[in-house]
């Protein structure tokens, strides 16, 4: 089956690799140019490279205020995530009255993508008063259908003989839950953490319209604020950018096996 | 656990419940109850100044005969879905690449997806600049190859503005179509394209007939995917371009949020809402009917 040779597949691959990678070069380049950026030509390598606008960055804008904020919020998302979904999964693997209508609410909310609910859920939080708090900004997204399912096909994994066993010896539900599926499930667990964290650290739309001060902004809005306030006029929004970026990229680098399944089967169940 | 009489069954159903309760109460609050609050609302002419007074399908009646906007909105997105299928088809090349057997493969994959997951105000900023009128890379190439005499500006113009945001959407969810297509490509037995091979099937020929007729599932699965991805590119487009210039890249999302939180018409927002959703199941039940399986759905058991 080696017949074929290698080279041309290698040099399809570079060339895509290389047409994903050079737009995060490119703003990389003017982060840490020295020169004006709006100079032309734009140099290919930067000239004179320093560091002023990562350091311009926490004039402009309370950079460590947002990184707080959204660390915070996604804090809040991913404990949830975590707690209540295995809580419902779980639920979902016993036999009880009115497991359909369950199942049959859970299928249908997973066809109202949040998009399509963002009035009356701004209504919804005023209501609450809990526009412009921590909890108002997470609350949206603590429980998420498709992580449900994934803990639920990942406890039914697990054999009827140990649940019963743990029974006999006097454990409770909950005592089922935390002491023996959740760490059988340590797969589960993982693709609950990294799909909350990539969706509330990564959301835009719902931080932009709960939030009124500019201390309770996130960091995607604080970069859509930095943008709008200096237009595109200073290196110092690409600095920013990169500075958003960066611990995204180091995360998904050290824990890819997991996003990548994490994605995958989130989307294929979804 | 025949143990428990009647009062153990019942602790056992409340106990289930309660372990509910919680995910329960945030899908009722934030999913089913905006939905209806959603239709009643696109019923009504209300603000939060004013108490409502209901009437009728006049908001419907204005969208469809008296709204250009709307209409353009909805064209875009249109165009936004349709262009789904060019990214899957660049995907499902590279997959077949990335799927072959040579060095350095997980490399090429991990390079490919890495857009996937960031954040996309960020990637809405790279691709700004990228764009840029004078600086911009993809001006810089096509000036110094003397492709055009004046720099493009992409993003300020009527003609450019939509394919640029769509290509800028291409190349994030790339990586995420190629991983989808990757898990479909190696779920086909080898068996049979190695029983081709010996009945003598060209590689083009085992592409055709084997390859693609097993991957289509997974190709509907993509093609929801990208369908739903432009109905929900809310970020994109507002840090790119806020549907500018004009409204040349106005989607139906980005036109729900500016009449609700700039204009403050909620009751109107809330019929376009009511357009958009239906819309989109609709949709998404023709594209499950077209792939013959049930893409998205879940297997309940």
């Amino acid at each position: 089956m080696h017949r074929y040779p290698r080279w041309p597949i290698h040099l399809a691959l570079l060339a895509a690799s290389f047409a994903m990678l050079v737009p995060f070069y490119w703003v990389l380049k003017t982060s840490v140019s020295g020169e004006n950026i709006f100079a032309y030509p734009p140099s290919v390598m930067p000239k004179a490279p320093h560091l002023f606008y990562y350091v311009d960055v926490w004039y402009y804008i309370p950079f460590a205020r947002y990184f707080l904020n959204s660390v915070v919020v996604s804090a809040i998302a991913v404990a949830a995530n975590v707690v209540l979904n295995a809580m419902a999964g779980y639920a979902l693997t016993r036999h009880f009255a009115g497991k359909g209508v369950v199942l049959m609410l859970f299928l249908s909310c997973m066809m109202v993508p949040f998009q399509a609910t963002i009035i009356p859920a701004y209504l919804i939080t005023g209501k609450l008063g809990l526009l412009d708090s921590y909890l108002g900004l997470a609350l949206p997204q603590c429980s998420t259908i498709v992580c449900i399912f994934v803990f639920k096909a990942s406890f039914e994994a697990v054999p009827q003989s140990l649940i019963d066993a743990a029974c006999i010896d006097g454990l409770s539900e909950w005592g089922i839950i935390w002491r023996m599926m959740i760490p059988l499930a340590k797969a589960a667990v993982a693709t609950n953490v990294i799909l909350s964290f990539i969706w509330s650290w990564n959301n835009f739309l719902w931080p932009l319209i709960v939030t009124r001060s500019a201390d309770m902004q996130t960091l995607p809005l604080g970069l859509a604020r930095f943008l709008s306030y200096q237009e595109d006029t200073t290196g110092a929004l690409y600095a920013f950018c990169i500075m958003v970026l960066a611990p995204g990229i180091l995360l998904f680098l050290l824990a890819q096996k997991e996003f990548i399944e994490g994605l995958t089967s989130g989307a294929i169940k979804a | 656990m025949a143990r428990r009489g009647r009062g153990g069954r019942w602790r056992r159903t409340a106990e289930v419940w309660c372990l509910l309760a919680p995910s329960l109460a945030i899908f009722l609050l934030y999913r089913i109850l905006p939905l209806l609050w959603n239709g009643v609302l696109s019923f009504e002419d209300w603000s939060p100044l004013r108490p409502a007074h209901w009437i009728g399908l006049e908001n419907y009646d204005e969208m469809l005969f008296d709204d250009g906007v709307f209409w353009q909105a909805l064209w875009n997105t249109l165009i936004f879905m349709a262009s789904a299928p060019i990214g899957i088809v660049i995907a499902l090349a590279l997959a077949l690449l990335v799927n072959a057997r040579i060095r350095g493969r997980d490399i090429y994959r991990t390079i490919i997806f890495l857009s996937y997951p960031l954040m996309t105000v960020a990637v809405a900023i790279i691709w700004r600049w990228m764009f840029d009128e004078r600086v911009g890379l993809i001006n810089y190439v096509a000036r110094s190859l003397d492709l055009v005499d004046r720099p493009i500006q992409f993003l300020n113009s009527f003609n450019w503005a939509l394919p640029s945001v769509i290509a800028a959407n291409t190349w994030q969810m790339l990586g995420f179509y190629m991983i989808i297509l990757l898990t479909g490509l190696q779920s086909i037995p080898g068996e049979l394209h190695e029983a081709a091979a010996i009945d003598g099937a060209t590689g083009s020929r085992r592409f055709w007939s084997i390859t693609l007729p097993l991957l289509r599932p997974t190709l509907f699965l993509c093609f929801v995917i990208g369908m739903l991805n432009s109905f929900t590119s809310f970020d994109l487009v507002y840090v790119m371009t806020g549907g500018g210039p004009g409204r040349a890249t106005e989607l139906l999302i980005t036109y729900i949020y500016k009449l609700g939180f700039s204009q403050t018409r909620f009751d109107y927002a809330a019929a376009v809402t009511v357009f958009f959703f239906v819309l989109l199941i609709s949709v998404t039940w023709v594209a499950n009917r077209l792939s013959g399986r049930d893409a998205g759905a879940m297997r309940l058991d």
